[in-house]
């Protein structure tokens, strides 16, 4: 619409902005009733000449709510818009392009910088949680710098990795840990089988696609962000203090005997309070500074950012320093490049206390002895056989040092008016050293290690689309050929038997003893790729996707997979019939159905390999050894070839009143077949380890996603977003249906060789196992043979009168039956209040630190538990087992030790107050936030050791819940500064 | 003019389309995907010497690790020689000693797999991988049929510990072996390793001319051969005959003239490893700190140790005084500092207020103990497992039990081993020690002596079927408690639960 300057009338002119105060160029400004209008030029301004003095203005922009204003008697005019949250026109980021959230069929998930924003965030997964639903996101350990578990609709896999594929700006990472959380400008995940087929081969565990801020044209921008705060550890457990311990020993009766001088003494100074001794208040910070700007042609973004975290547990820091700079720029009018560099480096030093140690330990031993040294281990040898938890952290030095560059270039080459190339080029190099040394004063030896692991990844690809828009329909096809390469090179180098620690690992000449290992593999993709996208009517859509891989991990005759999807979508909201009624707005039903792979293992997995190192070499001579080539344990598969997963989808998306409540309903079904699982074969066998392709695992759920404006006035607005995913695992089959007892971890050493979980037919994975604990036996109660009053009773399952392995059966699952996220934002004139709730209900929790603090385990003597002190006798009939109980009748496998680990936790609480744009502007400052704010603050459940949401089994999905020496998460109080100039 | 200038813009786009196919066209199969195998070995062909030491290391590394603490005794703990401490972490121990096993109680015990089991057949596995290797070489007969003969000694030594714990096991040997495989007979492993053994005792150079004190000599072969005639002869097989095969294979090593016995009091120094007492040692080395750990675990906690193993009240107190007694038996023990292991202050056992445990300890494997290695009481003396003074007593026995009886050369080796008990030289008659006749039954009392603590005595019970006679003379203030009463049930070990999950091995009984 040109200026309509050919009438006379009344003139107006004006600003037109978003609420932060940037400018709007190319908005539209419309005289209501009339045809009288025009755009906002590069700086927002506007003039306008109006036909009537009273007239009402319609100002538009894409991505915002349109704004009505009545000009009365103004002749200037700034106007500002909101963001349009749920504009249908939003484009969100798909695999390999973009696409309108209106033409989408499959299930994709979006988290955009606006939902996290108002929430300190330290590494970029932490977006994710509690966030989408479908998408389950886990802090397994709260040391320093961990990252997060995400699952996306389950697991498929059990030996192959679970991870899904991350994706930044089109190319493929290994991680998104080291990401500078404000450098993202929208997070997508791609949850279902139309969206993920794209991705093929790697799709199977879904898709996390992550889009990076650019740079705009515009002026100069400045933003920096300071964020600062304490963490504390959440919780205590119950512990005996030194007295009550020392008098529990005595009763026990095991050669070990505290005198009265002794107990009366401990009773005066309270004995060593372990927990206050390791755990202690850490500083947490974040910093970061972006700048962008640009112009017609070129623009450009640069950020840098410093975390640095302390760790609650003594001694550990963590530190990690990042540089982004993305430069886009117009060769021509039909060329367009673009070039992005990230730079990280991480560093963490310091090994923390052991945290088993820590709550098992001896309260009556000192940290330290008359002399000021560390006391080594408990002095009466009472509690468990472990050395001192603080001298491990004192002595020994362990570095991990992370460096990672990412670069990325693209170019793209407007062919025809529909027809675009693009081809880029990526490059990801990771170099990780990690040097540790072992003090003598720990094991009188020495010994250090200095390993580096190198990475480097390099990614092609090409593709060219069509995209055409006719009358009614519109058609949109792309092919795509990408190849990618990834080498990974790792040294390590060790020594043992220093004659000082002075030198620590700097200097391995020193010790006696030398070790080398050193290895190197590489992997390789090959894939071609085709999609359409077809619109009738913007009624019904269509999405078909071809992908055909080949890895390098598979032999020959194996290589190639081809992973095909289809996917429809009816926008009954566009239809005749619904068009009418106002009360919905947008309503979206679809439905998808695909086969994605995976071919998650390790390089030369269909290989066997000669064994060796020093634990082959035989010393025949008695001095010195020759060196020893053994037998391969592993059992080659040259049939080894990819994990399918077939998925179907059946959704529906609806937004009423306008968009102010939203729905999105997904139901979802996943079959995984051909599963890369690890079979052990019987011992005497010699050989005994194959990768096969065999079993079957099923994972169906829904997710459901609610989002509520509930209130939106000038002054006040609330506005809500509730998501609830649940998923159902189950393993259909596995190799003749035998259960796999042997895949998880041990955790229990020396004391049994049964896991505590268990892969079978018929149940999940995550499986819990162990003998169902009754109590404890009374006096007069009948006992099973060799047993007598005190002991603990366990089920006799086959009823054969002894308790032994095969009255082991399930008794839990650490899986949770469902999760969800609660997201409520609350502003009032210029503070803001944003509250994140994540729940999880049904996961079970295996408390083994419970257990040992209760005597059990190996190396473990006495019990520090304060249920201790209820221990059975016949005057105290208590369902704690007896002190005298009968040598090897206490289980530490039993459902006893088994704690529903279902939470409700209030994962972020912050309080933002925004500076008046009016008082800032007089010092040149756009925008300015203060807020303070609340992790972790609390935490409803059952569970009674230190975390149910932590799990020692780390990222693994076997071993989920598993409570052995997982290191807590912290509470953390901080207060942060928003800055924009 | 208007068409040729669309001409013109028509093939140029044309081009560039086909310009921007070419480019990706050739970008094409930059990636080749045959996987880099370059840093994986490939077991090659074995030919020449050094390649058989390379293979046969990883057989006796595997034995020297499965031997380096105490651990594989746990089955034989029923007997009289070895108890262990009533806490901590010692229950699978104690489930041995006070025979609470069986019925499939104790299969599900991590240490049974870990100690008494998993390691063997990694033996195995690796000399079957040398001797199949050997057969397909294109190396010189002797140098193979050498490596044969000492993987096949190997193997059977591992074949007969396992014969004697847990009764008949699948016998493995080849490189075919695919899970479902069953139990052989008793009678079959035997067959088995007595035709291993009668190999390796043809192909092995005689003692002093192996070419490592590691390697074993044919008098080792033969020792073992002897040991298990003696077996046969006994509980479960039971063939009489086999008794004279017994005496005459170890005859045939003493009269090599070769082996000695050692003054008692020198015999457990580190000095004195791969003595000429020693018939076969499995060897640790201070060059790559390969230690072993028997000192840690005959040592209470109080002493730096892990109180794996005692020995009982009442063997110690039958156990015949003299300068063996005090050779066997730690007098005087060190208490330590916990962590550096400085030493404090000297006991005797006794003293159980210091030593916080109320049993003997054994004394042979603490005697070449270095303290504070690894925060350990480690040592790296080789460890013999099989003594001269073993061969001297199974002749005598076996010769006692044979068709003609005992004979002077066999009482004479009996004597031999009782003259150095007493501290006296061996080889010269004294009448205050030495005895005229000797039932069986005597004889292997004086094993037990002999041989306390050396993984011996359980077999020896089992052989003779005295396990209740024995168990029935336990002091009754002994901490660990008898749970079952020792019955023909206990004879075997209970097989560890993986081994008998999803394969055709039945349990014992």
């Amino acid at each position: 619409m040109a200026p309509n300057n050919d009438i006379q009338g009344i003139p107006i002119s004006g600003k037109i902005t978003d609420n932060a105060g940037e400018p709007l160029p190319g908005a539209n400004i419309l005289e209501k009733g009339t045809t009288n209008g025009t755009q906002t030029d590069f700086d927002g301004n506007f003039s306008l000449n109006l036909v009537d003095q009273n007239a009402t203005l319609v100002v538009s922009y894409l991505g915002f709510i349109t704004k009505e204003v009545t000009v009365e008697n103004q002749n200037e005019i700034i106007i500002s818009l909101e963001e349009d949250a749920t504009s249908l026109d939003e484009v969100l980021v798909v695999g390999y392009g973009t696409q309108k959230k209106s033409d989408i069929t499959g299930s994709v998930a979006v988290v955009s910088s606006k939902d996290f924003e108002n929430q300190p965030i330290s590494r970029v997964d932490q977006a994710l949680q509690g966030r989408t639903s479908g998408v389950q996101v886990s802090q397994t350990s709260g040391e320093p710098g961990s990252g997060f578990k995400i699952r996306i609709r389950g697991t498929n896999s059990i030996n192959g990795s679970n991870e899904p594929l991350y994706v930044v700006d089109g190319m493929v990472v290994g991680s998104i840990s080291t990401l500078n959380s404000n450098d993202i400008k929208s997070l997508e995940i791609l949850k279902d089988a139309s969206s993920t087929a794209v991705y093929g081969s790697r799709g199977a565990n879904g898709v996390v696609l992550v889009t990076t801020k650019s740079g705009r044209d515009g002026k100069l921008k400045v933003d920096f962000n300071a964020n600062t705060g304490f963490q504390t550890i959440r919780k205590r457990l119950d512990i005996m203090n030194g007295a009550d311990f020392a008098e529990m020993v005595n009763a026990a009766d095991t050669g070990v005997n505290y005198s009265e001088e002794e107990i009366i003494e401990l009773r005066e100074n309270g004995g060593t309070d372990w927990q206050d001794e390791v755990f202690s208040t850490a500083v947490v910070q974040n910093y970061q500074l972006s700048v962008t700007g640009g112009n017609a042609k070129t623009n450009y973004y640069v950020s840098g950012g410093y975390f640095g975290q302390d760790g609650i547990v003594k001694d550990q820091d963590y530190k990690r320093y990042s540089l982004r700079s993305k430069l886009n720029t117009d060769f021509t009018d039909k060329i367009n490049f673009d070039l992005n560099i990230y730079l990280s480096r991480e560093e963490k030093n310091g090994e923390p206390a052991n945290v088993n140690s820590t709550v098992t330990f001896d309260p009556t031993t000192p940290v330290y002895d008359a002399d000021g040294n560390f006391n080594f281990s408990s002095l009466k040898n009472a509690a468990t056989g472990d050395i001192n938890p603080l001298i491990a952290t004192k002595f020994n030095t362990l570095e991990n040092f992370n460096n990672q560059a990412i670069v990325g270039t693209s170019l793209t080459y407007k062919l025809t008016d529909d027809i675009t190339f693009r081809t880029l080029g990526g490059l990801e190099y990771t170099d990780g050293i990690a040097n540790s040394y072992n003090s003598i004063q720990v094991n009188q030896l020495g010994s250090a290690e200095v390993t580096n692991n190198n990475k480097i990844q390099l990614q092609n690809t090409n593709m060219i689309t069509y995209d055409k828009e006719f009358e009614s329909q519109n058609l949109k096809v792309d092919l795509i050929h990408e190849q990618q390469y990834v080498k990974t090179t790792f040294t390590s180098a060790t020594a043992e038997g220093f004659p000082t620690d002075e030198s620590s690992y700097k200097i391995l000449s020193l010790g006696t003893v030398q070790n080398t290992l050193n290895f190197t593999d590489d992997e390789r993709l090959q894939s071609f790729v085709g999609r359409v996208n077809y619109g009738l009517l913007n009624k019904y859509l269509f999405t078909g996707t071809v992908r055909a891989d080949g890895s390098s991990k598979f032999r020959k005759d194996n290589r190639w997979g081809v992973f095909p999807s289809a996917s429809l979508a009816w926008r009954l909201s566009e239809e005749d019939f619904l068009k009418e009624v106002e009360f919905i707005n947008s309503l979206k039903v679809r439905g998808s159905y695909g086969l994605t792979g995976s071919q998650a293992i390790e390089p030369l997995a269909t290989r066997a390999r000669a064994v060796y190192g020093t634990e082959y070499n035989y010393p025949f001579d008695g001095e010195s050894s020759i060196v020893g080539i053994g037998p391969s344990v592993i059992i080659e598969n040259p049939d080894l070839t990819w994990e399918k997963t077939l998925q179907s989808n059946l959704g529906f998306d609806v937004g009423i009143l306008n968009s102010k409540y939203t729905m999105s309903f997904d139901w979802y079904k996943k079959n995984t077949s051909d599963l890369l699982l690890l079979v052990t074969l019987p011992e005497f066998i010699g050989a005994n380890l194959i990768t096969k392709n065999v079993g079957e695992i099923e994972n169906k759920g829904f997710d459901i996603s609610i989002g509520a404006n509930l209130i939106q006035k000038t002054d006040f607005s609330l506005s809500t977003n509730f998501n609830f995913s649940k998923n159902t695992n189950e393993v259909l089959s596995l190799v003749d249906d035998t259960p796999i007892s042997n895949l998880g971890e041990s955790y229990l050493g020396s004391v049994l060789s049964v896991n505590p979980t268990r892969i079978e037919v018929g149940q999940s994975l995550g499986t819990f196992r162990g003998y169902v604990y009754e109590g404890v036996y009374q006096t007069g109660e009948e006992t099973l043979e060799g047993l007598k009053a005190g002991d603990p009773k366990y089920k006799d399952l086959d009823g054969d009168g002894f308790i032994t392995t095969d009255d082991i059966q399930n008794i839990g699952n650490g899986n949770p039956d469902y999760t969800w996220g609660l997201n409520t934002d609350m502003i009032y004139k210029d503070f803001s209040l944003n509250i994140l709730v994540q729940g999880s209900k049904g996961n079970d929790v295996y408390n083994f630190i419970r257990a040992r603090q209760m005597g059990l385990g190996s190396t473990t003597f006495h019990g520090v538990h304060e249920d201790i002190k209820n221990s059975w006798t016949p005057s105290n009939p208590s369902n704690i087992a007896a002190l005298d109980k009968t040598a090897a009748s206490h289980q530490i496998l039993s459902s006893e030790f088994l704690e529903d680990g279902s939470y409700i936790r209030f994962k972020n609480i912050t309080l933002g107050y925004n500076l008046r744009p009016n008082v800032l502007s007089k010092l040149g400052i756009g925008s300015m936030r203060l807020y303070m704010s609340f992790e972790n603050l609390i935490t409803i459940t059952d569970y009674s050791g230190f975390d149910p949401e932590v799990s020692s089994g780390g990222n693994s999905d076997i071993d989920l819940g598993i409570d052995w020496d997982a290191y807590p998460l912290a509470r953390t109080i901080s207060v942060g500064l928003n800055v924009s100039l | 003019m208007y068409h040729y200038n669309n001409l013109i813009r028509d093939i140029m786009k044309i081009n560039n389309i086909i310009l921007a196919l070419i480019l990706c066209i050739s970008l094409v199969g930059c990636v080749k995907l045959e996987e880099d195998t370059s840093s994986i070995l490939s077991v090659s062909e074995l030919k020449t010497e050094e390649d058989f030491d390379a293979a046969l290391a990883p057989v006796f590394a595997r034995m020297a690790i499965a031997n380096k603490d105490a651990h594989k005794r746990i089955t034989t703990t029923g007997a009289d020689d070895l108890t262990t401490w009533n806490g901590g972490n010692k229950a699978p121990i104690g489930l041995f000693d006070g025979f609470g096993y069986g019925n499939g109680v104790g299969a599900e015990l991590e240490w049974l797999s870990q100690f008494s089991w998993d390691p063997y057949w990694d033996v195995i596995y690796s000399a079957n991988t040398v001797i199949v290797g050997a057969e397909n070489s294109t190396g010189e007969e002797s140098v193979r049929n050498l490596a044969i003969a000492n993987a096949m000694f190997a193997r059977a030594i591992s074949y007969f510990d396992l014969v004697r714990t847990f009764g008949g096991v699948p016998l493995i040997l080849d490189l075919d072996a695919d899970g479902t495989e069953s139990r052989a007979t008793v009678l079959e492993v035997y067959e088995a390793i007595e035709s291993d053994l009668l190999f390796a005792a043809s192909q092995l150079p005689s003692p002093g001319a192996v070419s490592s004190i590691g390697k074993p000599s044919n008098a080792a072969a033969k020792a073992w051969l002897s040991s298990l005639y003696l077996t046969w002869g006994g509980w479960p097989v039971k063939d009489e005959t086999k008794y004279d095969l017994a005496a005459s294979t170890a005859k045939e090593i003493v009269d090599m003239g070769y082996f000695e016995l050692l003054p008692i009091d020198e015999l457990w120094l580190l000095e004195s490893e791969n003595s000429k007492e020693s018939i076969f040692s499995i060897q640790y080395s201070t060059g790559d700190n390969n230690f072993q750990l028997l000192p840690q675990s005959f040592l209470p906690h109080t002493a730096g140790g892990w109180s794996d193993f005692f020995a009982e009240l009442d063997f110690y107190n039958r156990f015949p005084e003299g300068p063996r007694k005090e050779a066997t038996f730690l007098d005087s023990i060190t208490i330590r500092e916990s962590g550096t292991l400085d030493p404090i202050e000297n006991v005797h056992w006794t003293n159980s207020e210091a030593t916080q445990r109320y049993n003997p300890v054994y004394r042979k494997y603490t005697e070449s103990e270095v303290a504070g290695y690894d925060t350990k009481m480690v040592s790296f003396r080789a460890v013999e497992f099989f003594r001269y003074a073993e061969v001297l007593l199974i002749y005598a026995e076996a010769q006692a039990r044979s068709s003609s009886g005992a004979t002077p050369a066999s009482i004479e080796a009996l004597n031999q081993v009782k003259r150095r008990a007493a501290g006296l030289p061996y080889l010269t008659p004294d009448a205050s020690v030495d005895v005229v006749t000797a039932t069986p039954n005597e004889i292997v009392d004086e094993s037990g002596w002999e041989l306390a603590g050396e993984f011996k005595r359980w077999f020896d019970l089992v052989r003779t079927e005295r396990v209740e006679e024995i168990a029935a003379l336990r002091d009754p203030t002994e901490k660990i408690v008898l749970v079952g009463t020792p019955s023909k049930n206990h004879y075997l070990a209970p097989l560890p639960l993986k081994a008998v999950e999803g394969t055709n091995l039945t349990q014992n009984p």
